[in-house]
């Protein structure tokens, strides 16, 4: 008897907080993938939110492993209907991700319920979440790479500007003669390059063929005309850089990190998430004068390869959203963008535009040096085998890595490359 | 009588049940449904047109299929005689030790079996790192140029199977040992009357008296190492994934990269195949080489 009454006790009083709790508080569920420096400062702005909506939104977080895994957890979580409320997105994986229909249609009512519009994000950030005139996910920032460098060693080799940014960043020609000059002043690395991973390298390669005008994809045709010839130089330049000793040989990410905090290399190309290991290392005066540009134009005109993080709604197969968890949903994404000043700490550059444009954020250094390429991206071709950790990015790094430590003819490698991606 | 041993069945059945259940609902099932799926042009998740052989058509002029089964018999010819011979080898001089001191040895060579993947991953990632690792300095040391080794298309595939026999031979060792403890010391004795020396004793004794043992490795190596994923996987990330390739990481990739189940599940029916073919014709060639013995 007295177990029994206990039990029932106990159901009386769990039911109890559940439905008090389901009353006043709207749980939203989130899954994200990051990890590193920024998962630090998103967790904080979970926190934020949570506090700041204290009885009646609470975000219940979880953080799961980047790339495919996460991917794959939400198409098989999506199809049973137990995909969480909001997650982030790569939006370079939007277009696979609808293939799935794993996305739920970001309405426009849903947008003026965010209070946020197409003019306060740039045009390709826009586009890169945009198919077919519809929206899929609301960008929070764009991830592009950059050009970090080393004042004091480019003080010595006589290449830094007086403006503090290095000098040869106009022609292929001047970069290459001022990675010279580094290596004639006796610097090991000129260029810190992650050259032992291909799908890395695929943004700095795709960033320079867009400067030459070129594209991936025509149509559903890879390196179509003289996209391939496009392709071909790129590597050549980047090959050079190699038999000249001008950049790192098979180096993976983490060594490439490591050669230039320790001034092994004077430059590096690397995303703009390693902006915090940089701001913290030098926080604790463990590292000499830093900064941060936009990519060198090497060829014609200014470009630079980017991804978005984004907030989008998973489709739950057979489970309608309430309308109370939708506005929800929407207020915590709501409330992120606008509050992404603190998600620029992690590198990132927000993509609701009135937080770039506020003097809080021009006066973050080195955000607010290299921000200006926002108007210069380019984004992954919009096709299901496109995005990080996707198909492309295999066939691409298997032919990257020995032609960037001059294994491999740059010809014979793009014609391999097309070969294989047209295959696909 | 009869009733107990009714009784005794219907015990029995209740006590395999639960395995059965699950055996059934996570093995067999999937089983049969991955030979449907293969015929159909399905995603990943949810149903397809039913296509007939198409996909198995399509791996007939696939160059990337065609070099994942290369690549897999090489590793199982870099993997399995040789991992088998340096635990044979192991175990025999293990066996020489005694006490304490033995199990100190052993121990020290069934160390790496208990880690996992990512951690023998990371351990010979940055021990062969082409910028920092130490086998990089003893490189230098000897004056050889640096090999990148996991970036390298030639030098990938056996320092994969060498990372795979150092983190998997404890357990051969183990059974090897077992092995040799199992044969009576007498007969080394009768050896030793008659004055027979070393490599006679091993092999006019040990090996014979060891094949049962030899035998369980070799199959227990082959289906395992058939079915290699994990290692190339981690150590292909960033690198040359495509020149890598290998039968399980081809599924992997059409199944969760390129979200192509229908087709994922064409090369998961031919690898099964495969290893049931291998497994037959292994059996048969011991049997033969049992036969030829007696």
């Amino acid at each position: 008897m007295h177990f029994r009454r206990l039990m029932a006790t106990a159901l009386v009083a769990t039911g109890g907080l559940w439905a008090a709790s389901a009353h006043s508080e709207e749980t939203v569920l989130w899954w994200d993938f990051l990890g590193g420096g920024d998962g630090v400062r998103m967790k904080q702005m979970i926190s934020d939110f949570n506090a700041a909506h204290a009885g009646t939104i609470k975000i219940d977080a979880t953080t799961l492993e980047w790339g495919t895994p996460f991917y794959t957890k939400v198409q098989t979580s999506a199809a049973v209907g137990e995909a969480p409320d909001v997650m982030t997105y790569h939006a370079s994986r939007i277009p696979l991700a609808l293939t799935q229909g794993v996305l739920d249609e970001i309405t426009a009512d849903d947008w003026s319920a965010m209070g946020l519009s197409q003019t306060d994000f740039a045009e390709a950030t826009w586009d890169a979440v945009t198919s077919d005139g519809k929206q899929y996910a609301v960008p929070l920032d764009t991830h592009p790479i950059v050009l970090y460098y080393n004042r004091d060693l480019l003080k010595k080799a006589g290449v830094l500007g007086d403006d503090g940014k290095p000098t040869g960043l106009g022609s292929g020609e001047e970069f290459t003669a001022m990675l010279q000059a580094l290596k004639d002043a006796g610097v090991q690395f000129p260029l810190g390059s992650v050259t032992a991973s291909g799908d890395f390298m695929f943004r700095t390669i795709y960033s320079f063929m867009c400067q030459q005008g070129g594209e991936l994809m025509t149509g559903d045709e890879f390196l179509a005309g003289d996209n391939a010839d496009k392709l071909t130089n790129t590597l050549e330049l980047l090959q050079q850089w190699t038999n000249d000793g001008l950049q790192s040989k098979y180096t993976d990410y983490p060594a490439t990190v490591a050669l230039f905090t320790s001034g092994e290399a004077a430059m590096m190309i690397n995303g703009v998430w390693e902006v915090p290991t940089m701001t913290d290392l030098a926080g604790q005066g463990k590292l000499f004068d830093w900064g941060a540009v936009e990519l060198p134009v090497v060829f014609d005109k200014p470009c630079t390869y980017a991804d978005s993080h984004s907030f989008a709604i998973p489709k739950n197969r057979g489970k309608e959203m309430s309308a109370e968890k939708r506005a929800a949903v929407l207020e915590v994404i709501s409330w992120m963008e606008k509050n992404s000043q603190f998600w620029a700490t992690a590198g990132h550059i927000p993509a609701y535009g009135p937080v770039t444009e506020s003097a809080e954020y021009k006066a973050m250094e080195p955000n607010a040096t290299y921000s200006t390429l926002t108007a210069n991206m380019i984004f992954d071709p919009k096709s299901p085998l496109a995005g990080i950790a996707g198909p492309i990015f295999d066939v691409m790094s298997t032919y990257y890595v020995p032609t960037l430590n001059g294994e491999m003819d740059p010809a014979e490698a793009v014609e391999g490359i097309k070969e294989e991606l047209n295959a696909l | 009588m009869l009733k107990d041993r009714r009784r005794d069945i219907l015990v029995a059945l209740m006590m395999i049940a639960p395995f059965l259940a699950i055996y059934l609902l996570v093995f067999v099932y999937p089983t049969i449904q991955m030979f449907r799926v293969s015929f159909t042009d399905a995603p990943l998740i949810g149903d397809g047109e039913w296509v007939g052989l198409a996909n198995y058509a399509r791996l007939d002029n696939d160059p990337l299929f065609r070099r994942a089964v290369w690549n897999t018999f090489y590793f199982v010819a870099l993997t399995v005689v040789p991992g088998t011979l340096i635990a044979l080898a192991i175990a025999l001089g293990v066996a020489r030790l005694t006490g304490r001191l033995q199990a100190i040895v052993l121990a020290f060579f069934f160390l790496p079996y208990i880690l996992p993947v990512s951690v023998v991953y990371l351990i010979w990632d940055w021990t062969l790192n082409f910028q920092f690792g130490i086998a990089m300095h003893v490189l230098d040391w000897l004056g050889i140029d640096r090999v990148p080794v996991t970036k390298s298309a030639r030098w990938f595939m056996p320092a994969i199977a060498w990372v795979t026999i150092w983190w998997t031979a404890g357990f051969s060792i183990l059974l090897f040992l077992a092995g040799l403890r199992t044969i009576p010391v007498e007969i080394y004795e009768a050896a030793a009357l008659d004055s027979a020396n070393r490599w006679t004793v091993f092999r006019r004794i040990t090996w014979p008296l060891l094949s049962p043992v030899t035998a369980l490795v070799l199959t227990i190596q082959l289906i395992l190492q058939l079915k290699i994923f994990d290692q190339v996987y981690l150590f292909s990330q960033g690198g040359r994934p495509n020149d890598n390739m290998v039968l399980v990481y081809y599924i992997f990739q059409r199944a969760f990269q390129q979200n192509q189940g229908g087709r994922a599940a064409a090369v998961a029916v031919t690898l099964f195949v495969l290893v049931v073919v291998v497994s037959v014709l292994k059996f048969q060639l011991l049997r033969y080489a049992e036969r030829r013995r007696q």
